[in-house]
Parts: structure tokens; C-alpha cells; sequence
């Protein structure tokens, strides 16, 4: 008996052996922390986190390789998605670069303390201060404004203002982004009702009424559109708009005379980063006259005021709301909850 | 040998333990202490809460529909095809898999372009907007999933009725007995045993089902648990105490009803099979019920398999969405662009192929050592073995992958697994073990023991005998297995959305992302090509187990 038992003790030892290397193995994969480097000669990894526009990422990306040579492990995803991505990996935290599509999610995570401060990024003077922290916990290298997005085959007398929107001859015509997954549709709730006070809800409630539908993210809301199921998108996001316009498709857009919101595309740090100098130089070539040309050219807004856009308004020229940004980062959560109440009843 | 035995034992059913059934358990715990405080009643606060209640009830509501959907499509297709001259068409088996091999996600957006207004159906038939308003509800989502579940019940319902021995109808019909009051005391009662777990499994998988909620659902503002499981893991803010509860709901339901499917299969099954040869009765057809049978399957094939794949094939090759089904309008950019080396959608496209062709590999070889050891589940070790290994399969997806999510990125998981390549192929392996355990343990109880007895008597040693004997025996089921294990690989969405490591992509995600943020043709166009893949391996797997029918008898 005791024989038996010493066998298998042996052999349970082998087999916890093997299942250690086979663990070890897969080990293997995980990114090791770079060791720093110096600033001139970069090397290693870098993991960024980016909301869309997918191809702009893509292309930040691509440049940003050629450049430093740093292989970046790039995660595309809604910022609702990468918001719930670093929330759920707080333990053991991978992003080293977070670009969101929201800037009181930006500010948030800053007073959180997940940011690193980089106040000596280069051409950080040139960015619309508005939108952007002085102590370099976050960036807005390009902003998008939200506005009407309406098929042109069906709208012949495009509205004028979001109230329009609540008359009975757009009734279940219209689409709205869900906040939880695009953070620009965030960014307009909040701002319109940091703007409107409590009152602002009438209006969600009323379009609710005429059955306006919370469709997903930007793209989904804006495709039935574009093929003509429905005719509108309230807080669409422009450059989507537009790059669909520039193909052909049959949709434009137009900025509500009251005002809109613009929503800043910010992009932070994090303080767990273990590929600090790496992310640095990320955040320069995003303020670099390079991104920023690949900006226009995605038909976002430049974050740079030095970079002009051709053939569509500037950020300076578009009328915005004068929105709150301290109660717009305060009440971001509560806000996206009431509206998805609203809207999924 | 004993040894080895009992170790193998032990082993697989502590790696089980480890793999399946300890992230189970972690789901209902982190569902009990919602606040880090124990509160037993936790999971049942979602029968209190407004929204979560309504949501259970979605899901309830969903799944009972779709049972119904489905019995409507299946019953009379599957009479037809065992009990007329109809059925010497067995290619028509083949084609009647098609859309069930079609992933839901794919299948809804093609609904939707089809029938959405200024869709591809009112592109054709202007007239028909009137009913795009009529689709766009609970029921046109209880089509589309009944069209998707078809063909499970059919082939449930069809293999009844072939058992159903014709001396039994005949004799009623000697008796007097009309057809239809055959079909109602005869024929009804020897399928219901059958019937009630095909329903069940339809049920159980309706309620387990992602991908239609998430494209359709979403549509028509209809949530379920499934998709607000997602929603509450994957978008911001996350609850996953609340996620929890309902993944607990959901498990709980799903095992209750797989309960009760085996108590109904226990107490209703009557002797069908005598040994004595008999043919199942077949009702020769008139001329213009034969050319009812063929308009009904046709019609079928249409709606089930047409519609869909239209739409995702003419979306592929759009040049502009809003530009309508004009021949100038047709490009194969799309796919240029898409096949394009280096571009990311290729990357995604390879992602897949290697991860499946690395899960199909591992599971064939797990899943078989698990087979072996399960034999004819005699022993209870064996049948503990059995029934973990077919647990993924029982569990809903999304559920299985909390679980994995809760325990491999624990603070305390001193394996770091998560976020890495490794998981992937884990999370894969854990959820398609089921498949090939399935397939070689059918082949292998087919399989007489004197085969195994002659080997050894003659002095070969066990592994020879395994080697010469069990392994060539088994191979059929093998392949089969791991061709089933790489197409369902290449389709799997929920799993990958929520397991895959930030920088990768696989196709499914890759044409979701495409759905709710890119460009919807680049995701049809990669819809197109995994759907064909799909359909290459469907082929091969039926090519292989007709030809194991010749093989082994």
C-alpha cells in the first residue's frame, strides 16, 4: 500500500513537472517589460488601446512602427469597450496608451489616477487648449463634432435643430447611437444636459416618444441611413458622415444652429505603463504634423489649431453648446444609465 | 496497466475539475457576494429589478417562440423525408445543414439587409414594404433563429420516424385507422420521447444564442440575457455582479432543463427497434402531393438558405451602400481589399485558420484520451469523466467564459494565462472538447470487444493494440471531429469577443466589429469566405461519415 502510494505521489510530482513547463511555455507569449531605454534609439513594445476610426488607427499604427521601430500591439475597440477593458484588467493592467473618444472618460480615469503626466510633449502648445489637460495628463489630438446625419435621397428639407427632430413627420425615422459604446453619443448627452439642466431630458424623452432608436455604435446607427431603412442619425459623428459622403453614398450633414457638442479624441498614459519612453514618442507623432494631416484627411478634426481642413468647417467655425465639463465628468455614468432607461423602455 | 489507468482517471477528471467546472462555481460565487459581503438571494434580485426581470422574461418568451418556430418548419419537412419515396434524396440532408451551420450573427444581418425598408426585397418587389414593418419585430427574430435551429429538429424528429417500424402503422391501419388519426395515436406518441428533447434542445439553445440577439435584437430594441451579459462585462460601466447574477439565472435554467429532458427521455421511450428487420412504412404520395412535398422543401431551402446568403453575398459586392442593385453598382473591391497580404483583415483571417487548426488538433487528441476513458461509462469515475466533458456543451457559451474570465484574471491566478494567445486556444478547447468526445465515443462503443481480446490474446501489448487496432477503428470519427472542431473554431463570436488579447482579431470578431463600427461590405466579404469554408468542411465531414456507414459494417 504505502508502495502504491509512493508511486503515485512520484508520478503526481512528474505531472505537476509537465503542467508547470507546459504552463511556462505558454508563458512564453506575454509581453516582458521592456527594459528602459534611451530616448533616441527606441525599441520593444508598445500596447494602445484606440477607439475608431479603425483605418486612422491602423495608419497611426503602421507610421508609428516605421518610424521607431516599436512593435505596437494595437486594441480597436469603442471606448464603452476599452473603457470596460481597463476597468476589467485593473488588477493587472496591459495598456500602456489609451485613446478614447470621449474627454470626460479621458478626465475621469485622470482623477482616478491611471494617468501618467508627459507636459513636455512636443507641439502641446499648439493644441486648442480647451480640450486638452496643462499638466499633461491627457491630449485631444482630434476632436469630431456631432451633428444631423440624414439621407439625402429622403430628406429633402434637412431640419434645422434637434427639436426638429420631435415632429411627427420623422416619426420612427431616426437612429441614435447607444452612449454606452460610443463615447461621442456620451459626450453629447452629457453636454446637451450640462447645457439644459434637468429639462434637457424632455427632449431625449420626446424622441423617444417618436420612436427614435437606440441602435449600437456609430457605424450601426449611421448604415441605415446610408442604404435608406431609416433617414436620420441624431449626435452622428461627422467624420463618419462625411467619409461616407466622400465615397458617394447619399448622406450629408448639417450642425444644428443652437449648437452641438464637439467631442474630443483624447489620448493618455497610463501611470502603469512599463513602456514609458515608448508611449512618449507615441504621443509626439500623434501631435505630429503627420497625424495630424491623417487626421484631416479621415475628415476628423485636427486637435492642432495650426492645421486648417479643407471644404468643411473648422472646430472654430462649427457653433457649440457651452457645455460643463466639471458636471458632464460627475454625472457621465448616471447620465449614460438614465438615457439607456429611456431609450430601451 | 491498472495504474495508469487509475492515474489517467484521476488526472482527467482533475483537469475537468480544474478547466470547466471550478469557473462555474466561481460564477455563482462572485454572484453571491455582490458587494464582497455574502448575500445568498443575490443571483434572485433579478426577478426584483425591473429591467433584469424583464430581460429574463425576453429570454423565456424567445426560447418558447423559437421551440414553436422550429416544431412548424421541421415536423412536416422531417415527415416527408422519412416517410415518402422523397427520401431516397439524401443530398437533400446536406443542404437542409446549410443553415445551421450559418452563424446566427451573419444570418440576422442578412435578414435585415433583405428586408429592411428600401432593402433588397423592396428593391425587387417595391410592393413589399408593407411587410418590412411586420418583420421588424419579436417574430421575424423567432424566424430567423427557428430557420437557424431547423435543422437540429429535423434531424431529431427524422431519425424517429425512420424507427418507427411500419408493421406498427400498418397494423392500426388494418384496423380501420385513418391516416390522420394514425398520425395522431400512433405516430405522435412513438415521436414525443423524441420530440421533447429536440424541443428542449432547441429551448436550451435559443436561450443560450448571442449572435441573432446581438444584431437582430438590437434592432428591434429587444434584449435578452445573453447579450446583457455582454453588455454588462464588455461595455462601460461594467457590473459584474450583475453580469454574474444572470449567468447564473441562465445556468440554472439551462441545467433545469436539461434535467428534465433526461427524466422525459427516460419515462417515454418505448421499444421502436425490435431486431426484427423492418422497413419504416412508406405512404406513396399522389401526383400533386408529390408536387406539394417538393414546393414546401423548395420554399423552405429558399427562405432558410436564399434569403440570407443573398444578402450577404450582394452586400459583398456593393460598391456603395445606398446605391441600390444596379450592375454598375457591383465591384469586387471588397474582397481586393480584404485578401490583401499584411492588411489587417487577412491577419484576422489567419488568426483563424491557426487557432482553429491548433484547437481541432488539441481536442482531437484530449477528447479521444477522454473517449478511451470513458468507454461505456460503466464505472463512476467514467461517467463523472462523461458528464464534465460534455458540460461545455450543455452550458451557454457566453456563461462558460465569465467563468474562465473570473478565474484565470483572479489576482491569485498564479498562471499567467490571461490576455495571452494561451487563453484563446483554452477558452476554444474547453468549449469544442464536447464535439470529439462525442464522436469517437459513439465509434468506439460501436466498436465489439473481442476485436480488442484478439489483439491481446494474439500478445500484443496495449499500445500495439491501441496503435493496430482502437486507433484505425477510430479514425473516421477522428477526422469527422476535428473537421466539426475547425468549423465551429472559424465561427465562434461570443467567446472571442470576450477572451481574445487586445492586439487580435479573428474573423467572427472581425466581421462583428465591421457591423457595429467599419465597413459593412468588408464584413460581408469576410462573412462570404468563412461561410464558404464552412460549407467545404460541411462536404467533407458528410463525405467521411458516409463513408465510415461503409467501413465499419
Amino acid at each position: 500500500m504505502t508502495l502504491l502510494n509512493k508511486r503515485l505521489k512520484k508520478r503526481l510530482i512528474m505531472v505537476m513537472a509537465l503542467v508547470a513547463s507546459i504552463s511556462i511555455i505558454s508563458c512564453g507569449t506575454i509581453p516582458k517589460p521592456a527594459p528602459a531605454t534611451a530616448e533616441v534609439t527606441l525599441s520593444g513594445k508598445l500596447t494602445v488601446y484606440s477607439a475608431g476610426p479603425n483605418d486612422l488607427a491602423t495608419n497611426i499604427q503602421k507610421g508609428f512602427e516605421k518610424k521607431t521601430g516599436v512593435q505596437v500591439e494595437m486594441f480597436q475597440g469603442t471606448t464603452g469597450k476599452i473603457l470596460a477593458r481597463l476597468e476589467a484588467e485593473k488588477a493587472k493592467p496591459v495598456a500602456d496608451v489609451v485613446v478614447l473618444a470621449s474627454l470626460p472618460s479621458a478626465q475621469g480615469l485622470m482623477k482616478s489616477g491611471m494617468t501618467l503626466p508627459y507636459k513636455e510633449a512636443k507641439n502641446a502648445d499648439k493644441l486648442f487648449p480647451q480640450w486638452s489637460d496643462q499638466d499633461g495628463n491627457y491630449y485631444s489630438y482630434s476632436l469630431s463634432a456631432l451633428g444631423i446625419a440624414y439621407n439625402t435621397k429622403l430628406v429633402t428639407n434637412p431640419p434645422k435643430d434637434w427639436t426638429d427632430l420631435t415632429k411627427p413627420e420623422w416619426k420612427d425615422q431616426i437612429n441614435i447611437p447607444d452612449p454606452a459604446l460610443s463615447g461621442s453619443a456620451a459626450d453629447f448627452a452629457t453636454g446637451y444636459l450640462s447645457v439644459k439642466g434637468d429639462s434637457g431630458w424632455d427632449l431625449f424623452k420626446q424622441l423617444k416618444s417618436n420612436g427614435v432608436l437606440m441602435a449600437g455604435a456609430n457605424q450601426e446607427a449611421l448604415d441605415p441611413v446610408i442604404t435608406g431603412a431609416k433617414s436620420m442619425v441624431i449626435a452622428s459623428v461627422d467624420y463618419m458622415t462625411y467619409q461616407a459622403k466622400a465615397k458617394g453614398e447619399p448622406v450629408d450633414l448639417i450642425y444644428p444652429a443652437e449648437g452641438t457638442v464637439i467631442s474630443p479624441r483624447p489620448a493618455l498614459i497610463t501611470k502603469t505603463s512599463n513602456n514609458v519612453e515608448n508611449a512618449k514618442a507615441f504621443m509626439d507623432y500623434l501631435l505630429s504634423d503627420e497625424v495630424q494631416k491623417m487626421v484631416a484627411d479621415a475628415y476628423l478634426l485636427p486637435g492642432r489649431s495650426d492645421v486648417k481642413v479643407q471644404g468643411r468647417p473648422s472646430a472654430s467655425e462649427i457653433p457649440t453648446l457651452k457645455v460643463n465639463s466639471d458636471w458632464m465628468i460627475a454625472n457621465q455614468k448616471s447620465v449614460i444609465q438614465k438615457f439607456t432607461d429611456i431609450f430601451k423602455k | 496497466m491498472n495504474h495508469y489507468k487509475r492515474f489517467g482517471m484521476t488526472l482527467a477528471i482533475l483537469l475537468l475539475l480544474m478547466l470547466v467546472v471550478i469557473p462555474l462555481f466561481f460564477i455563482f460565487l462572485t454572484s453571491i457576494f455582490p458587494n464582497g459581503s455574502l448575500n445568498l438571494a443575490a443571483p434572485l434580485r433579478i426577478f426584483i429589478d425591473n429591467d433584469l426581470r424583464e430581460t429574463f422574461f425576453n429570454t423565456i418568451l424567445l426560447g418558447v417562440l423559437v421551440v414553436g418556430g422550429t416544431t412548424l418548419f421541421a415536423l412536416p419537412l422531417a415527415w416527408i423525408l422519412a416517410k415518402t419515396a422523397l427520401r431516397k434524396h439524401e443530398w437533400l440532408d446536406v443542404l437542409i445543414m446549410i443553415p445551421f451551420m450559418t452563424p446566427p450573427y451573419i444570418g440576422s444581418m442578412g435578414w435585415i439587409l433583405f428586408m429592411q425598408p428600401k432593402g433588397y426585397f423592396e428593391q425587387f418587389i417595391p410592393s413589399s414594404s408593407k411587410l418590412s414593418p411586420y418583420f421588424f419585430n419579436l417574430l421575424g427574430m423567432v424566424l430567423i433563429m427557428s430557420l437557424h435551429m431547423l435543422p437540429l429538429l429535423y434531424l431529431i424528429l427524422r431519425n424517429a420516424l425512420l424507427q418507427v417500424s411500419g408493421s406498427i402503422e400498418d397494423a392500426a391501419f388494418i384496423h380501420g385507422g385513418k391516416a390522420f388519426y394514425v398520425f395522431r395515436r400512433i405516430v405522435l406518441p412513438l415521436l414525443f420521447s423524441s420530440y421533447a428533447m429536440g424541443a428542449l434542445l432547441i429551448f436550451v439553445k435559443s436561450i443560450s444564442e448571442f449572435g441573432a440577439p446581438a444584431t437582430f435584437g438590437r434592432r428591434i430594441g429587444y434584449y435578452v440575457i445573453t447579450t446583457e451579459i455582454q453588455k454588462y462585462t464588455s461595455s462601460w460601466p461594467i457590473d459584474f455582479s450583475k453580469a454574474t447574477s444572470l449567468a447564473t439565472v441562465l445556468l440554472s435554467t439551462c441545467l433545469i432543463f436539461w434535467y428534465v429532458s433526461s427524466l422525459i427521455s427516460r419515462k417515454f421511450t418505448y421499444n421502436t427497434i425490435s431486431g426484427k428487420g423492418s422497413e419504416g412504412k412508406i405512404y406513396v404520395l399522389k401526383r400533386w402531393q408529390t408536387w406539394l412535398a417538393w414546393i414546401y422543401i423548395i420554399a423552405l431551402l429558399a427562405i432558410a438558405i436564399g434569403v440570407p446568403y443573398f444578402s450577404i453575398l450582394v452586400a459583398s459586392i456593393m460598391k456603395l451602400r445606398g446605391g441600390g442593385l444596379v450592375w454598375q453598382n457591383f465591384t469586387l473591391i471588397h474582397y481586393e481589399k480584404l485578401l490583401a497580404w499584411g492588411s489587417e483583415s487577412m491577419e484576422a483571417l489567419m488568426n483563424s485558420l491557426s487557432l482553429s487548426l491548433i484547437v481541432a488538433t488539441i481536442c482531437v487528441i484530449i477528447g479521444t484520451v477522454f473517449a478511451l476513458a470513458i468507454q461505456k461509462s460503466r464505472t463512476w469515475p467514467q461517467r463523472i469523466i462523461d458528464l464534465f466533458s460534455l458540460l461545455p456543451n450543455t452550458v451557454p457559451g457566453i456563461v462558460m467564459v465569465v467563468g474562465l474570465i473570473i478565474v484565470w484574471d483572479a489576482p491569485w491566478m498564479p498562471i499567467p494565462l490571461y490576455n495571452t494567445y494561451g487563453m484563446v486556444v483554452l477558452t476554444y478547447v474547453i468549449f469544442f472538447l464536447p464535439y470529439t468526445v462525442q464522436y469517437v465515443k459513439a465509434n468506439y462503443s460501436q466498436i465489439d470487444e473481442s476485436l480488442f481480446q484478439a489483439g491481446r490474446v494474439l500478445g500484443g501489448k496495449m499500445f500495439y493494440v491501441l496503435r493496430r487496432i482502437i486507433l484505425p477503428l477510430l479514425l473516421p470519427s477522428l477526422l469527422a471531429g476535428w473537421m466539426m472542431t475547425f468549423t465551429i473554431s472559424i465561427r465562434e463570436l461570443v467567446g472571442a469577443l470576450m477572451i481574445l488579447p487586445p492586439a487580435m482579431q479573428t474573423s467572427a470578431t472581425y466581421i462583428y466589429s465591421q457591423f457595429e463600427q467599419g465597413d459593412l461590405s468588408l464584413g460581408m466579404a469576410m462573412a462570404v469566405i468563412s461561410v464558404g469554408l464552412t460549407i467545404v468542411m460541411l462536404l467533407g465531414i458528410n463525405k467521411i461519415s458516409s463513408k465510415r456507414k461503409w467501413s465499419i459494417e
